[in-house]
């Protein structure tokens, strides 16, 4: 019982101390009134006399999601319905690419996180009426997303009714969520986007490659999505290229883009009349990746600055480390046998062109590579 | 009374009717009503978090003991289909529009009387049975009521609905700004029940302030219009949206008060209390009079 104790309070400890906040890197600098925040004059680190409900996006709560509670309790309403539990850790997880913890918990200044009644107050008859009252705070932050996909607004929709003592079993069993983590999102391969563009209607966007060759995280590009953008019936099925409909302005849908590709492209690269196929290495450049570089995201040799910078092929070009003490020949397929292990590397390539085909006629005559093989193939 | 005959009578009234009102502006005596307070109540609906569950509409009917049904038979959305109107079942409605900017979102708007400032049925009402009273609401006197039906008519929102299924004494029928309720105060019942305070109520004057906060703070949000804040002269219902007013089937007035009615006259009514048995005449003639003038000009287009 009493290790149980410690072990909560630690845990609570540990909560209340990443509840904390980190001060905001020269938010004096802000073009923003100090006394938003600030209630005295000048502010200090042992008193920054904070007030309780800044109502400026300055501040913001950054915590991982795993790190916020599971679920939180709502029971303003405990006379007529059974308490709602709010999956916090879920929607923390999913809020990563949705405007991150500032989506719920805007205006609040770089002291603890606020619960929604320090500014929202419980009754609806009240002074200040310029900030919604605790019901409609609620209400806004929950039925503003889930009525996009349950299509559903009634009380009815999220409440369980109080049964009076009577056994049923209620609507939404919320406490499910307890424990539970954001499933893995699927991510599409590729999305092939219907633009109104008459330089060719078809953007062909390679999810994969941008995710996997290229490195990008998610929050590279999906900082704003909205739920629906998953949750929707009619997005279920990810395994085929999705159709996405979008009313941005010009500006808004080029944005992702153009913050690695060159503003002043050619329409063309990315609109076309047809599917365009995915980026092929080979094709594109005529090297073959092998096993090795295929796995490998492109900045790893390409450098991060976009455009990518060209390289040739000389492998020491990347492989700086390389020389022929550590060399290890198997690297590149080839286990080299006891003999030929103890060659330089100049007896089969020629100059230490490593771009040529190996040459036997140091030592063999009619020999030649690769009929002939200085090891064993480690791969096919 | 068919219109012929009607408008003859209309036209002898009027030289009657300004001979007998012609001492009017030297009735100094201001009445208790129609008169605009400043700290007037109004209410901010702001149809950018509306989520049209229409609770407001079940609220509004039980508050005025209209036949309500079950608050759980007000989740079919089926109704949201078509546009409806306010009428003497439902002193308010929710009408549903596409978004625009995003697809799974609708657009939802509640639609009730404005509680305008300077209200056209208030100088419509023949018999004076409309008034606006000190706390913002437009209200009539069920018993004065004649159902001329004028104030339908003037009425550039075409809010009053008229109890045309009721054999005996047909009444007009509009939202009261649940005058009884907030004599008590208790909120509208409206919004007393908005899961989402949709409808903000408070002093007019603040909520513009608070209006133009929002607008201000989130310009993406909003477009830059505080429908009601000028509209025929302000009205105590303001509302704030995502989008152009005229999509979402508000009519595009003018800041001058309700077209169709001579501003003079109803000023006078404002400044000076004037019996209405006395303005019967006067009133009927001048609606005749600018409804003919609004006839040459056009329809005001909606
Ligand atoms: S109750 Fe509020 S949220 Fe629901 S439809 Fe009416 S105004 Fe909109
Ligand atoms: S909206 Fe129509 S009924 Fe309501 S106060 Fe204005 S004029 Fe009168
Ligand atoms: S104010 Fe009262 S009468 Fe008017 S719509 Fe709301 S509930 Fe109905």
């Amino acid at each position: 019982m009493r290790t149980n104790i410690i072990a909560l309070s630690v845990i609570i400890f540990t909560y209340c101390m990443s509840a904390q906040q980190m001060r905001i890197e020269k938010h004096s600098k802000m073009n923003i009134d100090c006394k938003t925040c600030h209630t005295c004059d000048v502010p200090t680190k042992a008193d920054p006399c904070l007030t309780e409900c800044p109502r400026e996006k300055i501040a913001t709560v950054y915590q991982k999601p795993e790190q916020t509670p599971e679920l939180i309790k709502i029971n303003q309403l405990s006379d007529r319905y059974e308490p709602v539990y709010f999956s916090h850790k879920l929607h923390a997880q999913m809020a990563a690419i949705s405007d991150g913890c500032e989506n719920c918990h805007h205006h609040n200044t770089s002291g603890p996180i606020l619960k929604c009644n320090k500014c929202h107050e419980v009754s609806r008859q009240r002074e200040d009426v310029g900030i919604p009252d605790l019901k409609g705070a609620y209400h806004r932050q929950c039925m503003d997303c889930h009525r996009e996909w349950s299509h559903e607004t009634g009380c009815n929709s999220c409440h369980n009714l109080k049964t009076d003592g009577e056994k049923s079993s209620p609507k939404f069993d919320y406490k499910k969520y307890a424990g539970k983590d954001h499933p893995d999102v699927v991510v599409p391969s590729v999305i092939n986007y219907k633009t109104k563009s008459d330089r060719g209607e078809i953007v062909t966007f390679s999810h994969n490659d941008h995710t996997k060759s290229f490195g990008l995280k998610c929050t590279n590009c999906h900082k704003h999505e909205s739920c629906s953008k998953c949750h929707d019936v009619s997005h279920k099925t990810s395994e085929k290229p999705k159709e996405v409909k979008t009313e941005l302005s010009f500006e808004q849908q080029h944005k992702n883009c153009i913050n690695c590709h060159e503003k002043n492209e050619q329409c063309n690269r990315c609109h076309g009349r047809e599917n365009i196929e995915p980026f092929n290495h080979t094709k594109k450049t005529g090297w073959a990746l092998n096993r090795h570089h295929e796995k490998l995201a492109c900045s790893k040799c390409h450098g991060q600055k976009i455009p990518y910078k060209k390289i040739d092929n000389k492998c020491s070009s990347c492989h700086q480390a390389w020389n022929k003490e550590n060399f290890k020949h198997s690297i590149t397929g080839l286990q080299l046998d006891e003999t030929h292990i103890e060659l330089s590397c100049e007896d089969c390539h020629l100059e230490g062109n490593f771009e040529l085909k190996p040459s036997c006629n140091g030592c063999h005559e009619n020999f030649s590579y690769p009929n002939k093989k200085p090891g064993q193939l480690i791969r096919n | 009374m068919p219109g012929k005959s009607r408008r003859d009578f209309l036209k002898n009234s009027i030289a009657g009717g300004i001979a007998a009102t012609g001492i009017s502006a030297s009735v100094a005596n201001a009445g208790p009503k129609n008169i605009l307070s400043a700290d007037r109540m109004g209410v901010l609906v702001d149809t950018t978090v509306c989520v049209g569950c229409r609770n407001c509409e079940w609220a509004c009917k039980t508050a005025h003991n209209l036949d309500s049904g079950d608050l759980n038979s007000y989740e079919e959305r089926k109704i949201l289909e078509s546009k409806r109107r306010p009428s003497e079942h439902a002193l308010t409605v929710v009408n549903e529009y596409t978004h625009g900017k995003n697809s799974t979102l609708p657009v939802d708007v509640k639609v009730q009387c404005m509680h305008c400032d300077h209200p056209a049925c208030v100088s419509a009402c023949i018999v004076g049975a409309f008034s606006k009273q000190e706390n913002g609401a437009v209200i009539w006197d069920t018993d004065m009521c004649i159902g001329c039906r004028y104030c339908m008519a003037a009425c550039p929102f075409q809010i009053p609905a008229f109890e045309y299924n009721k054999a005996i004494n047909p009444l007009i029928m509009k939202c009261d700004f649940c005058f009884d309720r907030t004599k008590e105060e208790k909120l509208p019942a409206c919004v007393g029940i908005c899961p989402t305070e949709t409808l903000t109520y408070g002093p007019r004057t603040e909520l513009i302030r608070i209006a133009r906060e929002r607008i201000k703070r989130d310009p993406s949000r909003y477009i830059d219009h505080i429908y009601g804040e000028y509209e025929v002269g302000g009205t105590a219902w303001m509302y704030l949206a995502s989008k152009n007013f005229t999509e979402l089937d508000f009519p595009l007035l003018s800041k001058n008060p309700a077209p169709g009615v001579s501003e003079s006259i109803q000023h006078g009514i404002f400044a000076y209390f004037v019996p209405p048995v006395s303005l019967y005449a006067l009133l009927g003639g001048i609606m005749w009079l600018s409804k003919r003038r609004k006839e040459m000009e056009g329809e005001e287009k909606i």
